[in-house]
């Protein structure tokens, strides 16, 4: 499976029936252009595109396409267009052999060389590794197995086994699931278009309480191994494995349970279920490996796929409106705005950005403290500028990726350090803001940008680690800079943040206890049509905490 | 004035185009709430696991284990 995001699509998606695509269901005028594939089709066809040989990606035609009207042929009538994906269009630019196949029965319907963009070479779908790439799924790049030997495949398979092993000492069964187990149950492999493995376990628990905490419980168990965890949800996480070729892997944990007759698994299913199809588990077999597989997989696969047996992969998950919310409600919401996050800090960041103006003005108020730290603290330039001048520093955010250049960089000063939080995970704000209150002298909090970046959720908890921090003895402040007014400057869109009114900011952190003792609002800059930001300062007095 | 206006909306209320229109915002209402008290199971848990796993053993009091624990509870979170 792919993102959780791209999990929760209610996309237009309807079951593809295995309908046999005789001569009614033939797929005729097949063009591939700059605007993408166009085709005539009376029925709903999913195709594989090939360039140069290589499968690339899998789309409905219907779905996934527009209707464009027109004359090919000499014939006149409906025809849908899908455009190319975004995800694709910076390779296109040259020549190549372009193959359009209807994936259920082979059949070839478009197979020419076509030239794309004013580039004269060849078109090469490669990362930077020179890897082949496709596209999964939902049309995101990945080096999907189909182009992987079985050296790099091992690995895998590998960590598979020890991921099970570990959940197995931590007393869970866990089992292959969604595509994994698909590909295992089908055809014995992992699938060819697929780009990660997924395991899945039903708990003993039977309310959604007890079987969050048995997740973190689990969590705690595979940091303990040394793994790497990303959490989805509160019913969900990511074990990454290192596949020893630079490529990290992730392998998806999916935690399930039974209540009222029902599987509930995330991140997609629920459905009646009995227990009796799950346990005692069976086993199946993947790449000539034995691993665990639920008690009846057919049950489990149909509930997830439907008609399983015919291959698509093109599918995308398009479950009732009401398990989506239920399982929202249940289980997500820690995830707020990450996967933006994440793209931002996936691309190449060069250079360390200078300080803030705003860390300049906190500076020049502030000194000898015992603790300074920034929330959202991004690169972590302001961190390192504090730690220059002395103070012991922390920079917190919750994409690790953005302050791990300037945490190799002060790798060997003790004075400043970054930490990953999350603040819609109250675990991590409550022990950080625990370990932190305990430190003595005076704590400086800043926060620049972020409470114009989070929703009000995130800012409650901004608040509850504040007043944590900073209604000890030893006192301390909060200093705030967030977007009051755009202007026609741009600098929203620069900084990624979306305008809040200070009256409304205010009157939060009063709810929370907060004594706003300094507010202003400035220009970005001098010229004209420039944004103004709100600067505040907020304390918590003794005994408001 | 303002009475006026009120009695106008109970009349359209009553009416069955009011009164359909007045389900639906509270089916949408209603589906909010319940959606709000599905996201305590995540508050209700994070909790009980702090609770359990740092609170309990706090309680003991000593000191340097007490700083341990507390930087080894939030690298596992």
């Amino acid at each position: 499976m792919g993102t959780q995001s791209a999990r929760n699509r209610l996309g237009a998606s309807r079951a593809l029936e295995s309908r046999p695509v005789g001569f009614l269901g033939r797929v005729r005028a097949v063009t591939v252009d700059a605007d993408g594939v166009t085709a005539r089709a009376p029925r709903e066809t999913v195709m594989d595109m090939l360039v140069d040989g290589r499968r690339v990606y899998s789309f409905w035609l219907h779905r996934d396409g527009s209707r464009v009207g027109g004359r090919v042929g000499g014939r006149v009538g409906i025809r849908w267009r899908v455009p190319w994906p975004r995800t694709l269009q910076e390779f296109l630019d040259g020549t190549a052999r372009f193959t359009v196949v209807v994936h259920e029965t082979g059949e070839q319907v478009f197979d020419d060389e076509v030239t794309l963009g004013p580039g004269s070479g060849r078109i090469e779908i490669v990362n930077r590794n020179g890897q082949p790439l496709s596209l999964d799924k939902s049309w995101r790049r990945v080096v999907t197995f189909d182009t992987r030997t079985a050296q790099n495949i091992e690995p895998l398979m590998h960590a598979i086994e020890v991921v099970l092993a570990a959940l197995r000492d931590a007393g869970i069964e866990a089992f292959l699931a969604y595509g994994t187990l698909l590909g295992a149950v089908r055809e014995g492999k992992l699938l060819g278009h697929d780009s990660d493995a997924d395991l899945g376990y039903v708990s003993r628990h039977t309310h959604p309480v007890d079987v969050i905490r048995e997740s973190f419980r689990l969590q705690r168990a595979l940091i303990g191994l040394g793994y790497r965890i990303t959490r989805y949800s509160a019913l969900a996480f990511k074990v990454d494995v290192d596949e020893g070729d630079g490529v990290v892997r992730g392998l998806d944990v999916f935690g399930g349970f039974l209540m009222d007759g029902h599987l509930h698994l995330m991140g997609e299913i629920r459905v009646p279920f009995e227990e009796s199809w799950i346990f005692p588990l069976g086993t199946t077999t993947l790449e000539g490996r034995t691993f665990p597989a639920p008690a009846d997989p057919d049950r489990l696969l149909t509930a997830t796929y439907g008609p399983w047996r015919t291959p698509d992969p093109a599918f995308k998950f398009a479950p009732p409106a009401t398990t989506v919310r239920r399982l929202n409600g249940w289980f997500r919401g820690l995830r707020v705005g990450r996967a933006r996050w994440d793209r931002i800090y996936s691309r190449v960041l060069k250079g360390m950005p200078e300080p803030s103006p705003f860390i300049h003005w906190v500076a020049s108020i502030e000194g000898a403290l015992g603790t300074y730290v920034d929330v959202g603290c991004g690169r972590g330039a302001d961190a390192i500028f504090m730690g220059e001048r002395g103070e012991p520093s922390l920079g917190l955010d919750f994409q690790p990726q953005a302050f791990a250049a300037a945490e190799r960089e002060t790798a060997d000063n003790g004075l400043v350090n970054y930490l990953t939080m999350n603040l819609l995970e109250i675990r991590q704000v409550l022990s950080v803001g625990a370990i932190l209150a305990r430190r003595p002298g005076r704590t400086v909090i800043t926060a620049r940008h972020l409470v114009d970046t989070t929703k009000k959720p995130a800012r409650d908890q901004l608040w509850r680690m504040s007043r944590m921090m900073l209604s000890g003895e030893a006192g301390g402040r909060l200093y705030l800079e967030f977007l009051s007014n755009p202007g026609s400057d741009g600098y929203a869109g620069q900084h990624r943040v979306r305008r809040r009114r200070p009256a409304k900011i205010v009157a939060e952190l009063e709810a929370a206890g907060g004594t706003v003792v300094h507010r202003e609002k400035l220009a970005v800059s001098t010229a004209p049509g420039a944004s103004k930001v709100c600067r505040l300062i907020v304390e918590w007095r003794p005994g408001h905490g | 004035m303002a009475e006026g206006r009120d009695r106008m909306v109970n009349r359209l209320r009553a009416t069955r185009a009011g009164e359909y229109l007045d389900l639906r915002r509270r089916v949408r209402r209603l589906e909010a709430e319940v959606q709000e008290c599905r996201a305590l199971n995540i508050r209700l848990a994070e909790l009980t696991d702090i609770v359990t796993e740092l609170l309990l053993p706090v309680a003991a009091r000593d000191e340097e284990k007490l700083a341990e624990l507390l930087e080894k509870y939030r690298q596992s979170v």
